[in-house]
């Protein structure tokens, strides 16, 4: 299989890149500024007619969306063991993560925009920002139950395609939410940050960066 | 046991309602309003933990994530043409479709808030209001121009579940962007609403209340 990922650090395509990295694929990697006007090119416009990240060329075929790569990758290279088929008993669970990482993911969405895309406050809605919290915290509050049970990752069958959908979601939460009252979503954190795939997918010392504070507080309405 | 939906008419859980009248699977439909506290009732809770719709009690399990409802009905039920499998060519654009409905259901869902929900005016921002409106178009240009080689549906080789998951947010997006600059938009959401299984599903959901115009412009800012 031939791959390109193109990236920018820290964007959703890092969901892809870590996966990747897991996979032990070969791939070609292109990283793109998520501020300058790079992902505006138009090279890059041809690839990715909304000029966003991620997008991957597999054999010649683009494809945009993460979780469809993800989900497409793991069933394709069924030999890495990251996938969950239609026969596994956890396939459900698996396809309901799979999912259930983009709607972590456009809470996330929403909030790199409130705080960091829209530099202005006139341009923000701090009650936005306030709800689009809360659900944060809530998306969250489900994965808690679910690791209730000492489970190592998302599933009992161990770490699969989904840990990386998620876990993308989950490396990043902690920057809009506190985890102090979801204590097996940290811990599951730190399982995820242990792995080496996880640390190649993180931006290189001096990378330029989308998020530079540890935390960033809900504005007062 | 017949499956049964809990729903809110207009929202995403018409995907699943849709789906289930073309696999010719009986559903019974709980019916569920966004702001009369309906969604507040305990017994939901049990359901669907965070309180969203749809949530589907089918085969002994409960389905909350509209896209994996979908991938997970058309792996179980048999005698359809709805899904590639894994193995064919049009099996990355098919997940493709499937993700990309739910990136333009993640932006309307956005506009939502910002015009219906968000009860005064100055909670809104004009700025996120008029990126989501101009993100969602630029993702239906993306359908259109998909659709401009003349298929009739999001797959060449014909109708699948990926128009199920695209059909709806359609029907939402109109509301927000006009459709008179995507001809073959409009004439692919006029096929979809032929399909008996469509109206079926719009008669079993009942009228949607929460949109109370056709169109709703950007305010001056």
């Amino acid at each position: 299989m031939q791959i390109t990922l193109h990236h920018a650090h820290e964007a959703r395509s890092m969901r892809v890149l870590w996966l990747l990295e897991e996979f032990g694929a070969d791939y070609t990697l292109r990283v793109y500024d998520f501020f300058n006007k790079s992902l505006r090119s138009e090279d890059y416009l041809t690839i990715h007619p909304a000029g966003r990240v991620p997008s991957v060329e597999v054999d010649g075929r683009v494809m945009l969306e993460s979780g469809a790569i993800a989900e497409y990758l793991a069933e394709q290279l069924p030999a890495a063991g990251l996938h969950r088929g239609p026969d596994h008993p956890e396939r459900m669970e698996y396809l309901e993560l799979l999912h259930y990482a983009e709607t972590i993911g456009q809470h996330l969405a929403n909030l790199t925009q409130g705080h960091i895309v829209l530099y202005e406050d006139w341009m923000r809605s701090p009650t936005q920002i306030g709800l689009e919290t809360k659900r944060l915290a809530k998306v969250l509050t489900r994965l808690e139950a679910q690791l209730r049970d000492g489970r190592a990752y998302l599933l009992t069958s161990g770490f699969s395609a989904a840990d990386c959908a998620v876990g993308y979601g989950v490396w990043l939460a902690p920057r809009f939410v506190s985890l102090e009252k979801l204590p097996h979503v940290a811990a599951y954190r730190d399982r995820l940050m242990a792995r080496p795939a996880l640390q190649k997918a993180l931006p290189p010392e001096g990378a330029k960066r989308i998020y530079t504070k540890d935390f960033y507080e809900v504005p007062d309405v | 046991m017949s499956a049964t939906l809990h729903s809110i008419a207009g929202s995403r859980s018409f995907r699943v309602l849709w789906l289930l009248h073309e696999l010719g699977e009986p559903v019974e439909v709980v019916p569920y309003q966004i702001m009369d506290g309906s969604l507040q009732q305990e017994g939901f809770k049990a359901i669907s933990p965070a309180r969203r719709v749809p949530a589907l009690e089918i085969d002994g399990r409960v389905l909350i994530e509209s896209g994996a409802t979908v991938q997970y009905l058309c792996e179980t039920r048999k005698g359809h043409d709805l899904m590639p499998p894994v193995h064919a060519d049009e099996r990355a654009d098919w997940l493709q479709w499937l993700h990309y409905a739910e990136t333009l259901g993640g932006g309307i869902q956005n506009l939502n808030m910002q015009h219906l929900f968000l009860p005064k005016p100055e909670m809104r921002s004009l700025t996120v209001m008029g990126i989501e409106t101009k993100r969602l178009a630029i993702a239906l240009k993306g359908v259109e121009k998909a659709l401009s080689d003349g298929r009739d549906y999001l797959l060449p080789t014909g109708f699948s579940a990926a128009d199920v998951m695209m059909g709806f947010t359609l029907t939402s997006a109109r509301r927000y962007v006009r459709f008179e600059g995507f001809p073959h938009l409009t004439a692919y959401q006029a096929r979809l609403e032929a399909r008996p299984a469509y109206s079926a599903a719009q008669v079993a959901e009942g009228p949607q209340q929460f949109y109370t115009q056709d169109f709703y412009e950007l305010p001056e800012g």
